[in-house]
């Protein structure tokens, strides 16, 4: 790396004393106490107010159900391979009926995530969304890691709807089309 | 001798191979389902479509002799084009459910349809549905939906299980595989089928959504089960052996191994792993340092001197048998034996020894000695010292009665098992094969790698180097930094071995020197 010298003005006595910058500062403080430039307000009273979310805005990764409640992650661990920090991790189970397998542990360290919403869009079933929580805090590293409850509960309260509450239900074309054809999937 | 060129490579491949055989020969991958090196042709998938000079339609490459002259193109416009229309037949009634399939991540179905087809079908009307988790026995469960009726696995089981249990029932899109008579899977190989299945029709009941395959660490590595010496690939996560599956091998076990040797790992994550030194003070096993007990076990071992019995386990590798004959040479002691372990015997890979290193065993001459005697007399004879090298008499229990009457017993063993509880006056915790590099001599005398898949619970430490330390602190000669320097130590010693290089033993192995166990064998 080259040195480069930089030349520093020379302050006039003014200037070292200080006087006329802070003769300046008072007087915008003065300008804003009198309003004189108007009472629009930059700020906002958090926590008592909210902000206002844009619509792509990615807040905390959760989990969500289908129209007819049931859990629409199948536990492909899909999220869990693309998330850069390793945040997911998931412990597939099986269960009765057509889709045969759901998560037993779905864990997501919200102290790694860094809310890419790569998870969200490597998703086959449409089970993991981007929400509007933004605000996560704890005293302790392990209630960080939120467990499959919590991001469910998560995901009913701060999931943006038509996204969350998914009309299309997949496994049930599937049950009706294969009971159409006189074979029953739902055992 | 037929000159071929395929793909604008000419070549002279024996007479009666095929255009697949002859391809994979020369390094060209050819797609195939149905077509498997181990298994008889069915023709049947066609996803093996190639072009050749001279005849009006594609051929299938597994079922066409290679002649004179033949000039086949792999990659035309033609025969990708025939290859991408056989994905789409394919896919009519796929389910495509991969995020809910074990088979996902080495599936062929997969595979093919992101290198030459599409990913979904253009198929407009409802798919045909069929069950699907269909439990073939407890150990294979099969979704008829993913089946692509390529027929391998009926296959296998008449060809190679030779127990004819799988067939084709139905007729056009209502095809299935079934069991015959409705009955339940049973021959010893059956976990094979899930092997050959390409797509994820056949999974396995035991590995069933344990993990993705793409999160496994996969050793390669060599089946303890017994005296065969499968080649397999162990696959782990988290610290944990998921599952254990074959590795090619012409010289061993071609594509197979057996559905007990699959099991093998199951004692791995047990309760009664043993994770830190013990030395009983009054009546009662203590944990102790390493140190300790290493100091204790060899004073142990000075005192019995030339009246030590050693058991070494059938299960240590070539490296750790070499050190403790090397620790009991220097004892003076002729008594070493090796206890047999029953396994069922077939005709096709079960051997009926249930002892992995029998042959190394055999050719290191760990048996009596002149004058020596072995595990039989124990009980007719008494010892002043006994020590058990990765081994347990559990199983023999008048036998482990006379051990706990020993002056001084040592144990290295990676299980608490009745005979440390009882017997041992020193616990040295070991490892399981799945935890240690070393080498295995086969039935047939070739010389195989085992490789550590996962890392030995607590303080355990892996056999040689347990081995290594006794002796140091007994003759004073150097311990064996890794399992490579006791493999080297044992080839300059042992004639069997001479020369074979630890590296070099590659993923197949080497014929041991002399085969043959010269002298003491039994
Ligand atoms: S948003 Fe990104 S970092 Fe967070 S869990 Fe999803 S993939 Fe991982
Ligand atoms: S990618 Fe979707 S379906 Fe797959 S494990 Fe993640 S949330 Fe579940
Ligand atoms: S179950 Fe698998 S191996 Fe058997 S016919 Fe179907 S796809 Fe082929
Ligand atoms: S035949 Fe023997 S070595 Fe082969 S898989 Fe079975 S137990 Fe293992
Ligand atoms: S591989 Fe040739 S037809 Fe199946």
């Amino acid at each position: 790396m080259a040195y480069v010298k930089v030349k520093r003005r020379k302050l006039t006595f003014a200037e070292r004393t200080y006087v006329a910058p802070i003769a300046k500062g008072m007087v915008t403080t003065l300008k804003h106490m009198l309003q004189l430039g108007g009472t629009e307000r930059v700020t906002m009273e958090y926590p008592e107010q909210k902000w206002k979310l844009p619509d792509r805005y990615r807040g905390a990764p959760v989990l969500v159900k289908d129209a007819a409640g049931r859990e629409k992650c199948v536990s492909c661990s899909m999220c869990e391979y693309v998330c850069p920090p390793r945040a997911i991790s998931i412990i597939p189970g099986e269960i009765d009926g057509p889709v045969e397998k759901a998560p037993k542990v779905f864990d997501i360290d919200m102290l790694r995530c860094i809310f890419c919403g790569y998870c969200e869009e490597v998703c086959p079933e449409e089970a993991i969304f981007m929400s509007e929580e933004y605000e996560l805090c704890g005293q302790t590293r392990a209630e960080m890691v939120f467990p499959k409850d919590k991001l469910y509960a998560m995901g009913e309260k701060f999931g943006r709807d038509g996204r969350t509450k998914d009309p299309v239900k997949k496994y049930d074309r599937l049950v009706s089309e294969a009971a159409a054809q006189g074979l029953d999937l739902t055992k | 001798m037929p000159k071929l060129t395929i793909d604008g490579k000419t070549m002279e491949v024996p007479k009666g191979a095929t255009v697949i055989q002859a391809a994979r020969a020369a390094g060209i991958e050819i797609p195939h389902y149905c077509w498997h090196p181990g298994l008889s042709v069915a023709g049947n998938c066609r996803i093996c479509l190639v072009e050749v000079e001279g005849m009006p339609t594609l051929q299938i490459a597994c079922n066409l002799l290679c002649a004179d002259n033949m000039v086949v193109r792999t990659q035309s416009e033609k025969a990708k084009g025939g290859r991408a229309d056989v994905m789409e037949l394919l896919l009519i009634n796929h389910p495509l459910d991969c995020p809910i399939c074990d088979q996902a991540g080495e599936c062929k179905l997969q595979e093919y349809s992101f290198r030459i087809g599409k990913d979904r079908s253009s198929f407009d009307f409802p798919k045909v549905h069929k069950p699907k988790h269909v439990r073939f026995s407890d150990k294979v469960m099969f979704d008829a939906e993913r089946c692509i009726l390529c027929t391998r696995c009926v296959r296998f089981c008449a060809e190679v299980a030779k127990r004819d249990e799988l067939d084709i029932v139905n007729r056009g899109d209502r095809n299935e595989i079934a069991v015959k008579r409705g009955g339940e899977l049973e021959n010893d190989y059956q976990m094979n089928v899930i092997d050959v299945c390409p797509v994820g029709a056949l999974t396995s009941m035991d590995f069933r959504f344990k993990s993705r395959v793409w999160f496994l660490e996969n050793a390669k590595s060599v089946c303890s089960g017994c005296s065969r010496g499968c080649n397999v690939t162990v696959g782990s996560r988290w610290n944990r052996v998921l599952r254990v599956i074959p590795r090619e091998n012409p010289h061993v076990n071609q594509w197979w191994m057996c559905d007990a040797g699959r099991f093998t790992y199951k004692g791995n994550d047990a309760d009664t792993r043993l994770g830190a030194p013990m030395i009983r003070k009054n009546g009662a096993l203590a944990e102790c340092s390493w140190d300790e007990a290493l100091d204790a076990a060899a004073k142990g071992l000075r005192d019995a001197g030339a009246d030590l019995l050693a058991l070494v386990s059938g299960r240590l590798t070539n490296e750790e048998m070499w050190l403790a004959k090397d620790v009991l040479a220097h004892l003076g002691t002729p008594h070493r034996d090796v206890k047999p372990r029953a396994f069922a015997k077939d005709d096709f890979l079960r051997t009926g020894d249930g002892n992995p290193n029998s042959r190394g065993a055999a050719l290191l001459g760990i048996a009596p000695g002149t004058g020596g005697s072995g595990l039989t007399s124990l009980g007719s004879r008494a010892f002043r010292g006994a020590a058990l090298f990765g081994e347990d008499l559990d199983d023999r229990p008048e036998a482990l009665e006379a051990l706990s009457k020993c002056g001084f017993v040592l144990v290295v063993g990676s299980h608490e098992t009745e005979t440390s509880r009882r017997a041992a006056h020193v616990v040295l915790p070991g490892v399981t094969p799945f935890e240690k590099d070393g080498t295995y001599v086969n039935v047939s005398g070739r010389v195989q790698r085992l490789a550590r898949s996962v890392i030995a619970p607590g303080e355990a430490w892996p056999d040689w180097k347990i081995l290594g330390a006794l002796r140091a602190r007994l003759t004073g000669a150097p311990a064996p930094r890794t399992p490579a320097d006791a493999f080297a130590e044992m080839c300059a010693a042992s004639p069997a071995f001479s020369g074979l290089p630890w590296n070099g033993l590659g993923e197949h192995g080497a014929d041991a020197r002399t085969p043959e166990p010269a002298g003491a064998a039994r």
